[in-house]
């Protein structure tokens, strides 16, 4: 039973069995036709922005007979002549999409998850070298970011090269598993992380530390990035959205394992029987990765290849042997390096994460060695570059083939049309047959969730693919295709996620044209996916994703779209998605929003200062209040910055209680700014004038009473100096913009 | 519902249960706040008012009475970003609604003089409880009872909705006296252009305008 002859019983996946490759090969060449009709401009966009051949990567990709299918579709694709007029240096060619951070670090969020399945030998063997969570733990940073060039080819059949290509490691275990109670606590860890942020690094969230972009204003604080970074990776696994679904699995064995092909077998069968079963909703045709670790100093590597060799002739090429060390790797020694900081890591995390820090002291980051880090990393990018994506690519090819051509052609409109009408013709086509009448076809009322193979799932699952193999285009007209059927169904958190990717990935597709038209029929889907969560379903996580989204991805296309970003943002106050301190977070997006409409001509047209203004002096006040005066100085100086070019006169408001309230501001700011860094305000004799004085002296004259506000710090000493620099920009920015004027 | 927005609804309806005219009948009170800028932005004149019509005593009552003050003229200065880029754009006077500041509910609407005076007035209709929205499809049920759902059903109603054309043409008559009044006190002899306008004249006849038209 267990001798390596008839180590047959496992099956082998579905995804390398001949049948699936074989109608990969044949799917690229009926559907480019259909896409050449009706998007002729993106298609020669897209050609001219092809890298031809002559990548060595790719090339080695195609000699691997894994990837036989598709690189005869590419050359069977190349023989035709328009590719042909292939160019080599267009603009598209070398830009990374990672101009914008936040739009970078949107697009990574959305990137695939790979769950990991270790025997207890290997979680053994990692937990020796430090990583308590097990092999999982000890891979996990490094898939953040996939090392080299990740190319992707989208479903029209161009290449493309992403530098900043990730995928998401979870554990096998925890998969689906997530407890439905944190579902609703989310939003309440996520303000506890911001409190605790803010308490713990009181100096950290300096001025210094907020990117300013080209024009002087701040795109974003390390603050909100972090808050959008935890709320878009905090997300459960639900039915509704495959992005938290495997795409591949990874089996991992090590070589003290004493019967490796039955223990392979095991967990194996784990994914499919058992208690450590995936969720109904989980699609199983998900990749298989069979990983040996071999311990470097334990076992001997000749026994370890022969088994490797047997496990490649079993399971096919999907397979990888990592070599590790198996002892713990302390700082002294030679080869140590820091193991990577996750970046996603979830509200819960970043609250365990800290107080774990607290207990270890400084000594909380594991050390590995400089070997074991480049072999984990060349086995993620073989994982991701040879078996991952390829598979994705085949997967949204087969299921853009069989499923989206069929629904997209004249008879697939009639049948999702006389479904919705008659009731008839719902059995032809959903698989499991049998359904709740045939309004709602082939969705499960009791249970939220359509089953893995119907249609809707399979052509939700593909828009999914596509979106994280970044072909967005195709990502979004297939949610754009199904989107109504979801509401047919009146499957509302599908019909929500529907919309909001759809929106999503269009407003990622950097070829659309930003056309009023567009912005507008974006705007109501974000309504729509807004409303199903919130009203629907009362799934207010989702709802602020949703939204935030909406903001940064409307904020970075510039232009009118900014506007309607601050709307959102806005709308996310509305509603009270967030807490006191997320609040003032969103404030200080609206004034961002507004910050970043640039006028335009000579004339300074179009541009929102005074409302950017506003907001940041709200934002100013409100942080204030909640005992930060470090950021509100932060906000008061941006405010003071983008009041500048608008108001008659230096730092003078025309209107005598908005001058009033601003005098107010400025005042108190600067008291409890260096009441903060341990001065003593009252002790100066020239604050306790102020302090006193402040009101009359305002109406007497504003301008002067600013004067002796500049002169407060200088009285101190050097060192108190140079710590508030702070208020000091913002004395003499003003001051600058006046003289020029 | 996460925690967080539980614990904020409480506290919100009841701040603004106070303030609204909560057990009051005549929920259709709007407040304003009409201020006329010189080309540089100097408020010329101010003054806050309520409804008239309808059995309203003419009181204005905002949202939030502790900010009010300052706010309204925050909201209004903000909304010159959008009335400089309405004057190229509309021919007329009379600008009609130009902006909305979302979270006070606050409408601006603008008027232009030839002498580039600027006529802003900021219209904010009342908070209703959410009990009596029963008008409203969408809002009234919605699970967040906070202020987005009730401003939706509030400007559902026609009388109280800012934008309607009913309005737009009240306030259209009520900028059309104040201008007819401005002239003649802009041509006193004593009155130089750009200084604050403190005839009370003036004040009592912005004050009738608003009484005659809103």
């Amino acid at each position: 039973m267990t001798s390596p002859g008839d180590a047959a019983p496992v099956k082998p996946p579905p995804s390398f069995s001949p049948g699936v490759a074989r109608v990969a090969s044949t799917s690229p060449s009926r559907y480019p036709g259909e896409h050449e009709g009706t998007q002729s401009l993106d298609a020669e966009l897209a050609e001219s922005q092809r890298v031809s051949s002559p990548n060595p990567l790719s090339a080695s990709i195609a000699d691997l007979p894994i990837r036989s299918g598709s690189s005869h579709s590419r050359s069977g694709r190349s023989s035709t002549p328009q590719l042909a007029r292939s160019s080599i240096g267009s603009p598209f060619d070398g830009r990374s999409d990672g101009f914008d951070d936040t739009r970078s670090s949107i697009i990574r969020s959305f990137s695939p998850t790979i769950a990991v399945h270790a025997s207890e030998d290997t979680d053994n063997l990692v937990r020796n070298k430090g990583f308590k969570g097990g092999f999982w733990e000890l891979v996990r940073p490094f898939g953040e970011t996939v090392s080299g060039k990740v190319v992707i080819r989208d479903s029209i059949g161009s290449s493309r090269a992403w530098e900043d290509y990730g995928v998401r490691f979870v554990d096998f275990k925890g998969l689906g598993r997530a407890p439905a109670s944190r579902d609703s606590g989310v939003l309440a860890q996520m303000e506890e992380v911001l409190t605790k942020q803010l308490n713990s690094s009181d100096g950290m969230f300096d001025t210094s530390i907020r990117t300013k972009d080209v024009l002087g204003f701040p795109a974003t604080t390390s603050l909100c990035k972090s808050f959008l970074q935890q709320l878009l990776c905090s997300a459960p696994t639900a039915p509704h959205e495959t992005f938290g679904h495997p795409v591949a699995n990874v089996i991992v064995i090590s070589s003290r394992n004493p019967a490796p092909l039955e223990t392979l077998r095991q967990l194996y069968a784990d994914g499919t029987t058992g208690d450590k079963q995936l969720p109904d909703w989980v699609n199983e045709e998900y990749l298989r990765y069979y990983v040996l670790v071999h311990d470097e100093e334990r076992d001997d590597i000749t026994e370890s290849i022969k088994l490797y060799d047997q496990m490649k002739r079993h399971f096919g090429l999907h397979c990888h042997l990592l070599r590790l060390r198996s002892s713990q790797c302390v700082v002294t020694d030679d080869d140590s390096m820091q193991v990577p900081q996750c970046e996603w890591l979830s509200p819960a995390e970043h609250l365990s994460g800290a107080e774990a820090l607290v207990d270890l002291g400084t000594d909380g980051t594991p050390y590995l060695f400089g070997s074991d880090a480049t072999a984990i990393r060349a086995f993620i990018r073989e994982l991701v570059v040879q078996s991952v994506i390829p598979f994705m690519e085949n997967k949204v090819a087969v299921w853009n083939d069989q499923v989206a051509s069929r629904r997209r052609g004249i008879s697939g409109r009639f049948m999702s049309m006389s479904r919705r009408w008659a009731g008839f013709g719902s059995s032809s086509r959903s698989s499991i047959g049998g359904s709740s009448g045939g309004n709602s076809g082939n969705y499960d009322p009791t249970q939220h969730s359509y089953s893995p193979d119907s249609p809707e799932a399979i052509l939700r699952k593909m828009a999914d693919f596509a979106f994280m193999l970044r072909d967005w285009k195709l990502a979004a007209s297939t949610y754009d295709m199904i989107r109504s059927d979801f509401g047919n169904d009146k499957a509302w958190k599908y019909h929500a996620g529907a919309h909001e990717m759809c929106a999503v990935s269009m407003l990622l597709n950097p070829l659309a044209t930003s056309g009023k038209i567009k912005l507008d029929s974006v705007d109501q889907m974000f309504e729509t996916a807004c409303y199903s969560y919130l009203t629907r379903c009362s799934d207010a996580p989702h709802a602020l994703r949703c939204l935030s989204l909406a903001v940064e991805l409307l904020k970075s296309r510039g232009g009118s779209a900014t506007e309607s970003a601050a709307k959102w943002a806005m709308r996310v106050m509305d509603f009270g998605l967030v807490g006191s301190l997320g609040q003032i977070i969103y404030t200080e997006r609206v004034a961002a929003c507004y910050a970043s409409k640039t006028p335009v001509g000579a004339a300074k047209w179009g541009g929102r200062r005074r409302k950017a203004g506003m907001w940041s002096m709200l934002a100013a006040d409100q942080w204030l209040k909640a005992g930060q005066p470090t950021l509100a100085s932060a906000c008061l100086e941006e405010a003071e910055h983008l009041y500048a070019d608008v108001l008659p006169a230096d730092g003078v408001f025309p209107m005598p209680e908005m001058q009033n309230f601003v005098e107010t501001l400025r005042h108190s700011v600067k008291v409890e700014y260096l009441e903060s860094r341990g001065f003593d305000v009252r002790d100066e004799p020239a604050s306790e004038d102020l302090l006193g004085t402040e009101e009359t002296s305002e109406k007497l004259d504003m301008r002067h009473h600013r004067r002796s506000l500049i002169g407060l710090p200088v009285q101190l000493d050097a060192g108190a100096f140079n710590t508030t620099q702070g208020p000091l920009d913002l004395e003499s920015l003003p001051n600058d913009d006046f003289e020029r004027a | 519902m996460a925690a967080t927005s539980k614990a904020t609804i409480p506290s919100s309806s009841t701040i603004h249960g106070s303030i609204s005219t909560l057990n009051n009948p005549k929920l259709l009170e709007m407040s304003y706040y009409f201020t006329i800028l010189s080309p540089t932005d100097t408020p010329l004149f101010n003054i806050a008012f309520g409804t008239s019509k309808g059995g309203g005593d003419g009181i204005a009552r905002f949202r939030f009475p502790e900010t009010a003050q300052y706010m309204n003229q925050f909201i209004i200065h903000s909304s010159l970003d959008i009335l400089e880029e309405a004057q190229w754009t509309n021919g007329g006077m009379y600008l009609k609604h130009i902006d909305t500041y979302p979270p006070a509910a606050a409408y601006i609407t603008a008027f232009l003089t030839p002498s580039g005076a600027r006529f802003l007035l900021l219209h904010q209709p009342p908070n209703l409880p959410s009990s009596t929205s029963t008008t409203s499809g969408l809002g009234s049920s919605s699970l967040l009872g906070t202020a987005g759902s009730t401003t939706r059903a509030s400007s559902s109603s026609i009388a109280a909705n800012p934008t309607s054309p009913q309005t737009e043409e009240a306030v259209r008559q009520f900028m059309n006296e104040v201008y007819e009044n401005y002239v003649k006190t802009a041509m006193n002899p004593f009155y130089k252009q750009g200084m604050e306008i403190k005839s009370p004249v003036f004040r009592a006849r912005v004050n009738a305008a608003g009484k005659k038209w809103l």
